[in-house]
């Protein structure tokens, strides 16, 4: 595991900063942020090439994919709609590889979350909401932390690969929401496979009007909060991120390691479940097919992006966010296929890889 | 016996995937590096074996296209994790990614919107002649398409490479110590970037046999996390390639085996049948960590500047 994944290149290695030594700050944060710059721009040199290759405009194609957000107040609502699924499955991923584990599995957490807010919401469905909506939240996360806590235990009991155990548990559960989706509680008239409705109690409400935004995104703020403070101040979250950085040094310290790296995993996965029972009670309203999108690779691309800072996750997130849905109007307006953003997000990331290489390379002189 | 004929029958060509992706995993991972980009480079050879099929007419050359642009990922990866020494996982996440990508950017931009979906001629049987005509081996073994015999041999190929010949010893000694390796005149970085440009190759080709052998169709969830599978399956065979064409039986007899009963109907709702798969892959996973060996430097990268080995 290489230290820049789990450790942040991060100003705070340095020696503790005084007033004259406000320069050396201002130059160490930009070396942080100067990658991520360098990084988008020539990912979207190459994007724009690559949009040029197949005979499209490629000015025109990012004016959608940069603007979509901003333009409208649809587009914004729908844009942080997204970010919070996208940022919930980031922390998925962020928080076991704090400890140096792999979670590949957020979009299972994710459905298996839903399926338990689904179930409350449907079968104590006349509840108020004081009462169902947070049952409905919190199952959702206790499902989801449940799915994930298979992989724990099979990775603290018998050592199996965590990468590998996340990612079948994904498919199982594709079979298992459809299972849900019909012959649990089938909405036959949906043409496609989904539950029923949740009580009206289950649903987050919206602020605003036309449309409305659900109160998730608030939800998600307090979170970004709450998991900060956990990382950053509590000791279970020093450990986690003493067993990241270095392993050994950990264990010679007396922190117990697979432990750690299991209890990684479980809330990982709560948070992913969280995520699930967000989109039924905010967006959806039911459980569908599909309702997990592409939420585990974008999550996995902002977690990666962030290198360890859970402080970046919720901005980087938000930048995917504005990306993925401008490419739906891309291919609207020009006429470029929604996987270039794809392929653009994949190429940030690998240019940020480098930039490692070259910052290590222009600093040495 | 008719039954288990026709399971047989079925379980050897559903073992083709497996077994060429699973080899190319254990190719390069015996010399050290860890591909998880086999879930991306199955798609994008899925597509682009098809795309080049349908366009050129020629299945044959649909299978290079797939092994080369596969194999050209691979390079990728080979030169990120042995000249610049970065992640092999994150490395291969962002190459599984841009895998995805661009195989769902070349369907739409070849094939676009249609009503009716293209279609490839999907490959033919050749039966071998005189071994054909043994009752039950003959209609079990030999009595398939190309791609069945050369999975096979490809797999003899490399086990016969890797534990009969001396370049093999040397080249499976990467994978267990570099420093020790590289101290013998074993050139390590070469011998991992040909392994990962030749094992990510035969993960395309096996993509690419998807869409040629059962429909002839291309569709986007053909893959269906069999590029994970296989990982599972190169752990479960110990990184060995005799020991994995077993394996891919297993693998094989299990999608066979949940196909036929979901035709059967045989009472249980069809998506517990297509759970056991994987259901089975978790518990077979159990033992595989438990028992099996796996190469003592999968995963890591090799300075040779640096002390820290071993």
């Amino acid at each position: 595991m290489s230290d820049t994944l789990t450790a942040p290149p991060s100003a705070a290695s340095g020696p503790p900063a005084g007033p004259g030594q406000r320069p050396r700050r201002v130059v160490e944060a930009l070396w942080l942020v100067v990658p991520y710059i360098v990084s988008v721009v020539l990912a979207f040199v190459v994007g724009g090439l690559i949009i040029a290759a197949i005979g499209r405009d490629p000015f025109a194609a990012f004016e959608s994919v940069l603007t979509t957000s901003f333009n409208t107040r649809f587009g914004t609502i729908e844009t942080l709609h997204k970010w919070v699924p996208v940022l919930l499955c980031a922390y998925a991923f962020a928080i076991p590889l704090a400890t140096g584990k792999f979670n590949i599995g957020a979009e299972g957490q994710l459905l298996v979350g839903a399926t338990g807010g689904v179930a409350l919401g449907i079968l104590w469905s006349d509840l108020p909401m004081v009462l169902l909506l947070p049952c409905v939240l919190v199952a959702g996360a206790l499902s989801g932390a449940v799915w994930a806590g298979i992989a724990a235990f099979l990775m603290t009991k018998f050592q199996v690969n965590e990468i590998l155990s996340t990612v079948v548990l994904n498919f199982i559960s594709f079979q298992l929401i459809d299972y849900v989706a019909s012959h649990v509680w089938p909405d036959r008239g949906a043409g496609h496979p989904a539950t029923t409705p949740v009580g009206e109690g289950a649903l987050l409400p919206g602020i605003g009007q036309a449309p409305p935004m659900h109160t998730g995104v608030l939800l998600t703020v307090f979170l970004v909060i709450v998991i900060a403070v956990f990382m950053r101040r509590t000791s279970t979250g020093f450990e986690m991120r003493a067993v990241g950085a270095n392993l050994r040094a950990a264990q010679v310290h007396g922190i117990r390691t697979s432990r750690l790296a299991g209890a990684g995993l479980v809330v990982g996965g709560a948070v992913a479940g969280l995520a699930g029972a967000i989109e039924v009670a905010g967006v959806h309203g039911k459980m569908l097919e599909g309702m997990q999108s592409n939420f585990l690779i974008l999550g996995i691309i902002v977690g990666l992006m962030a290198r360890g800072s859970m402080l970046a996750l919720p901005f980087i997130a938000f930048g995917i966010a504005v990306l993925e849905v401008g490419a739906g109007s891309m291919q609207r307006t020009a006429q470029v296929p929604v996987e270039m953003v794809l392929i653009i997000e994949a190429l940030i990331l690998l240019f940020l890889l480098l930039s490692d290489i070259a910052r290590a390379k222009i600093r040495r002189h | 016996m008719g039954e288990i004929t026709e399971f047989l029958t079925l379980m050897i060509p559903a073992m083709v995937p497996f077994l060429l992706a699973a080899q190319g995993t254990v190719l390069s991972g015996r010399a050290g590096v860890f591909n998880v980009s086999q879930e991306g480079l199955m798609v994008l050879g899925a597509a682009v074996g098809f795309l080049v099929s349908f366009k050129v007419g020629s299945n044959v050359v649909g299978m290079a296209a797939a092994f080369a642009i596969a194999g050209v990922f691979g390079l990728v990866l080979a030169y990120m994790t042995t000249q610049l020494r970065l992640d092999q996982f994150v490395v291969g996440l962002a190459l599984y990614f841009a895998a995805l990508g661009a195989a769902g950017l070349l369907y739409r931009e070849v094939i676009g919107v249609t009503m009716e979906p293209p279609l490839i001629p999907t490959l033919e049987d050749k039966p071998i002649p005189l071994l054909s005509d043994i009752p039950f081996l003959g209609e079990v073994l030999f009595d398939h398409d190309l791609v069945v015999y050369l999975a096979f041999a490809i797999s003899v190929a490399i086990w016969w490479f890797m534990y009969k010949t001396r370049s093999g010893l040397a080249f499976r000694s990467i994978g267990e110590n570099p420093k020790a390796a590289d101290s013998l005149g074993i050139n390590v970085t070469w011998a991992r970037t040909w392994s990962t440009v030749v094992g990510s190759g035969l993960v395309g080709m096996a993509g690419a046999y998807l869409p040629m052998v059962y429909t002839g169709l291309y569709t986007e969830g053909m893959v269906a996390g069999r590029g994970w599978l296989v990982i599972a399956l190169a752990f479960l065979g110990g990184w060995r390639p005799h020991l994995v064409i077993a394996g891919a039986a297993f693998f094989a007899g299990m999608e066979v085996l949940a196909l036929r009963a979901q035709v059967a109907g045989i009472g249980i709702p069809h998506q517990f049948v297509l759970m056991l798969p994987y259901v089975a892959t978790l518990l077979v996973m159990v033992f595989a960590f438990r028992w099996a060996r796996q190469p003592s430097f999968l995963g890591r990268n090799y300075d040779r500047e640096s002390r820290l080995v071993g």
